[in-house]
Formats: C-alpha cells, structure tokens, sequence
C-alpha cells in the first residue's frame, strides 16, 4: 500500500507545482511548461493505478499513451500560437494579450 | 517493510519534484527547459521503477525531444533567455501559491483517506505486457488509438494553419 500511497503523493506535490506555475506565470511557454508538469503527474497517477491496483487492465496503459498524444499536441498547438503571437505582437508575454479575452 | 522499489520510487519521486520546482526557480529559460526535461526523465525512470518498462522508456524518448524543441523556442521568443536583466515574468503570485498548495493537499488527502483495496502483487514482465498492450491497441482500444492518430494529424494542421504569416494571406 505504501508504494502506491507514495506515488500518489509525488504525483500530488507535481501536480500542484505545475498548477502554481501555470496560475503565476506571465510568460506563454512558461504556462505551457506548468501544463506538461501537471499531465506528467496524471500519467504517474495512472501507472501507479495500472501497477498496484489493476494490472490486468491494459486500458489504463493505453489511456497513458492517450495522455503522451495529448502533451505532444499542447506544445506543438502551444508553440503554434506562440509563433502566431510574437509575429503579431512581438511579445509571447500573456499580461500584453488583454485582447485574446475577446 | 522498506523495499527497494519504494526507496528507488522516493528518489526519483523527489527528483522530478525538485526538478519541478526548479523550472519556476531560476530565470534563465534553458535552464528552465532543462529542468523540465530532467522532471520529465525522472517520471520515465518512475515508470520503469513501477515496471512499465515500455511506457518509461518512452517517456524519456519522447520528452528528451519534446523539452530539446521547447527549449530553442524559449531562446527564440523570450526577451531575457538567459536571466541576466532579472526580469519579473510573475503575476497573482500569491493566488497561485495557495492555489497550488490547497490543491497539493486535497489531493494528498483523498489519497490517504481512500480505500484502495488489495494491492496487486501478480503482474505480467516486460514481454508479456508489450504483448497485452499491443493486442489492447489491436482489439479493444482499436478506435481510440485511431482517433488518437487522426488528433495528431489534426493538430498538425492546426498548428500549421495558426503558426502562417498573416501577411501572406492579405497579400492574396
């Protein structure tokens, strides 16, 4: 039990630093680095529940590689509006984007 | 009683933690990209150490070159890559903190106060799960490992169709 209560905890302290780093910075590939920590501790989540709870059950591997699609797609959509942003602007600092809020 | 694995799982744990931490630590952005890319690599080894040996090193692969692009976009786009004008790239700093700490804490608490059941001590080796995780992809999961495919490609053309130069479409 300890194991799996260990691995919930890391994935828990991740998760919140990447909220904190998400919620405070004003910089867009910095919000998007706050991102990609959060998905990393829902997928350590995910393996600790495949390993020590279920580990018949290869959906939850699955649902693993689901989450790698999904980082991968936030940096490259991520970057894509970056790019867009400081061709635009000159600045990817989000405080200078008021107008996105539409 | 204190096994390998969970000495091995506490070090690495903390290491993707303090790794973590240190990408809103320091104002040089490589280092930033750096740092998350060894929190990324520290999660791999956690894959490995729980024995999701085909997912780890995946993991690793993946990010190493994921963490390697985001760090030349850092340099390319940000006014200060490497911190030497100490710029303050914060806001709602304190709104953040208690946002991520209450966070940190429900979820530790939910973790301590479930009831998780009985841990699993049978599971399959390295063969035999990339076997059972190919014939999930093949039967089951079939459709979902599709349309994963059809999202990537998708977000190709999203990313494509948002990153072209303006100017070019006025000029037509």
């Amino acid at each position: 039990m300890e194991l799996l209560i260990t691995a919930l905890i890391i994935a828990a302290v991740l998760f919140g630093i990447g909220l904190y780093g998400a919620l405070s910075q004003t910089n867009l590939v910095m919000i998007m680095m706050g991102i990609e920590l959060m998905l990393g501790a829902s997928m350590i989540n995910l393996v600790a529940f495949w390993r020590y709870l279920h580990p018949e059950a290869f959906s939850i591997q699955m649902f693993v590689l689901i989450a790698m699609t999904v980082m991968a797609l936030e940096g490259a959509v991520g970057f894509a509006i970056a790019t867009q942003r400081f061709r635009t602007s000159g600045t990817v600092e989000m405080e200078e984007s008021a107008e996105l809020k539409g | 009683m204190i096994s390998v694995q969970l000495i091995l799982l506490i070090i690495f744990g903390l290491a993707a933690i303090w790794f973590g931490w240190r990408v809103f630590m320091t104002s040089s952005m490589v280092r930033s990209a750096l740092s998350l890319l060894a929190s990324m690599v520290a999660i791999g080894i956690l894959f490995l150490v729980m024995e999701a040996e085909f997912l780890g090193v995946l993991q690793i692969m993946m990010m190493g070159t994921e963490m390697s692009i985001m760090a030349i976009f850092m340099m390319m786009y940000m006014m200060d890559p490497g911190g030497l004008g100490q710029m303050d790239m914060y806001h709602q700093k304190n709104i953040s903190i208690a946002a991520g700490v209450i966070v940190t804490v429900l979820i530790v608490g939910a973790a301590l106060a479930a009831d998780w059941g009985t841990i699993a001590t049978q599971f399959p080796g390295p063969h035999e799960q990339n076997r059972l995780l190919g014939m999930e992809i093949l039967k089951r999961s079939m459709m979902i490992f599709e349309t994963a495919g059809v999202t990537i490609l998708t977000g190709m053309i999203a990313s494509i169709a948002v990153a072209l130069s303006i100017k070019n479409s006025v000029e037509k």
